[in-house]
């Protein structure tokens, strides 16, 4: 086998086997259920929670603020017939504020109340999507043809 | 003095940071400068004979799709930031700018081990590693022509779906820039009018931003003493872009003499089908020809040899195919968008109309081609213009005086 599709397999193994044991021991193991985090002490609590905080009140952040600015902008299209064929672009941009602000208060909320959702549901956010980037590049080191076919050489 | 470029991408054909790295270092080195650069991937072309060239390594993936991205690229994805660029570059990010500034800061901490550097000169990148290079105790200069804003507005202006919107803001690091640009010790812009610019964008103060005009090649673009056609409009920039405002053009030709024809320097169809649609639109499918891309030698023969050289944009950071073909004396009518007034200047070399007015344009392009002996003045005009102000010598003198200035008001000797 190759070097660079034993590296994509291993991508591949190793994104799969993490996913399944953060979803086991974070999701799986309590039942599904919202555990209440007052047993930790203080300190202990926002260790945890701030990074997480910062992380995922940035990503809301970023999506408040790119529909702020698609909300905000004001152009001068140089060919008017443009405006024309816009979907509701606006409309959608303000729920997207709508939505990340919702957020953003729920989250905000939860950590107040300490719910070990508010814990879960960034870190699964976060972790889910580097896992699966790292799947991605995965797949697609096996599922290239690193040289010619036999019949392309010449 | 010695003084290190940045430059993340370095190759000529890929945008106007490749022309200025190669021969502004080119000029600045027979000034007696010492260069360093340290240039991103398209690579320059090669410059060892006067500057000591450092090549960081970018997979340039923003449009590549995962599933095709090349092999080769893909097995070199594990590296940190190659996976940085890879991750966020996944979101329609442009990435390239940021990773280059750190993989810059980590080169420069090894440069710095074996020598020393009076300046760094940042072309147009504003990247997050910037800020960290401060430490170093460096004067940091930067040279942006325009601020990413007017790309971003011209986008958002031909978005249609509310996906195009979100890839376009997330594109462009406005954030970033602005940050950036308000920690270095200068901004190098090209015209009066990018002082303005930038400061409406980024909020920079004007007294952190010095004017230096766009060097050009003032002995490749030159009159090739060819005959010139009669009723031959140019038009030299991508259709694609609507800053450049071809449609009032257009609009413009349908007010024009039916032997007036018009060659635009770009692709035309099936390549690029905007410009097409809309010469189909105002019926001039007869009088538009494409050329395509051209080299700069067949680019000297079209200024040379066409009647007048018309730029209808609604915004330009300078302006450079007015300069080429005023520098080939060819006149020119151009809008008074942007920098365009500041090329032109107002001895007298080409004719400046409002954007956005195509009967304005249409009477400014029949002044000039009913007055075949107003047009060689204009052209002689213009060719003095052009080496008294835009030669590449001229440009890295007074980009010298700027180090020289950022260096003294930091007090250090020259």
């Amino acid at each position: 086998m190759p070097r660079a599709k034993f590296f994509g397999w291993i991508a591949l193994l190793v994104s799969l086997v993490l996913g399944g044991l953060f979803f086991y021991y974070a999701f799986y193991l309590t039942g599904f259920r919202d555990l209440n985090l007052t047993a930790l002490s203080d300190y202990s609590y926002y260790a945890l929670i701030l990074p997480i905080a910062l992380v995922a009140l940035v990503i809301l952040g970023t999506g408040f603020w790119i529909g702020w600015t698609i909300l905000t902008i004001k152009v001068a299209p140089p060919m008017p017939e443009i405006v024309e064929k816009k979907d509701f672009a606006k409309v959608k941009a303000f729920l997207l504020c709508l939505v990340t602000l919702s957020l953003s208060a729920l989250f905000i909320y939860g950590i107040y109340l300490r719910s070990y959702w508010a814990l879960a549901v960034p870190a699964a956010a976060v972790t889910l999507v580097v896992l699966g980037m790292i799947f991605w590049v995965g797949v697609a080191i096996i599922t290239t043809r690193a040289t010619l076919p036999e019949d392309k050489k010449s | 003095m010695r003084v290190l470029f940045l430059c993340y991408r370095g190759n000529p054909y890929c945008g106007g940071q490749g022309i200025y790295l190669y021969h502004l270092t080119r000029e600045l080195a027979r000034l007696g400068v010492e260069i360093d650069v340290l240039v991103g991937p398209p690579y320059p072309f090669p410059m060892e004979e006067w500057a000591d060239v450092h090549r960081l390594e970018n997979l340039n993936l923003w449009f590549i799709r995962t599933r095709h991205i090349p092999p080769e690229k893909l097995k070199r994805v594990w590296s940190p930031w190659n996976f940085v660029d890879y991750f966020l570059t996944r979101f329609h990010v442009f990435s390239e700018m940021e990773t280059f500034s750190f993989r810059a800061f980590s080169a420069l901490r090894r440069l710095l081990k074996e020598r020393h550097y009076d300046l760094i000169h940042d072309v147009q990148c504003l990247g997050w590693g910037l800020l960290p290079m401060k430490g170093f105790g460096i004067p940091i200069v930067t040279t942006v022509h325009h601020p990413l804003t007017k790309d971003r507005e011209a986008d958002l202006g031909v978005d249609k779906t509310f996906w195009e919107y979100v890839t376009t803001v997330l594109f462009y690091p406005m954030n970033m820039q602005r940050i950036v640009i308000n920690h270095l010790d200068r901004v190098i812009t090209s015209s009066q009018e990018g002082v303005i610019e930038l400061n409406r964008a980024f909020g920079l103060p004007a007294r952190n931003i010095s004017v230096v005009y766009n060097g050009m090649d003032v002995e490749l673009f030159r009159n090739t003493g060819e005959r010139r056609e009669e009723n031959a409009l140019l038009f030299v920039g991508n259709t694609e872009d609507h800053k450049k405002g071809l449609r009032y053009l257009l609009e413009a030709m349908t007010m024009l003499p039916g032997e007036i024809n018009l060659t635009i320097v770009d692709e035309g169809p099936p390549a690029r089908l905007t410009a097409w649609e809309l010469v189909q639109r105002y019926g001039m499918e007869k009088r538009v020809v494409f050329t395509g891309k051209v080299s700069s030698e067949r680019l000297v023969h079209l200024y040379s040899t066409k009647t007048v050289l018309v730029m209808s944009s609604l915004y330009e950071g300078f302006g450079l195919p007015a300069a080429e073909a005023m520098a080939c004396g060819t006149p020119v009518v151009v809008t008074t968008a942007g920098a365009l007034p500041e090329v032109v200047g107002d001895e007298g070399a080409g004719i400046l109309v409002p954007p956005m007015d195509p009967r304005g344009l249409a009477e400014g392009i029949m002044k000039i081609i009913r007055d075949k002996r107003g047009r060689k003045k204009m052209g002689v005009l213009g060719r003095r213009r052009t080496e008294a102000n835009f030669a590449w010598p001229v440009a890295a003198a007074n980009t010298l005086a700027v180090y020289e200035d950022v260096i003294r008001s930091r007090g250090r000797s020259v």
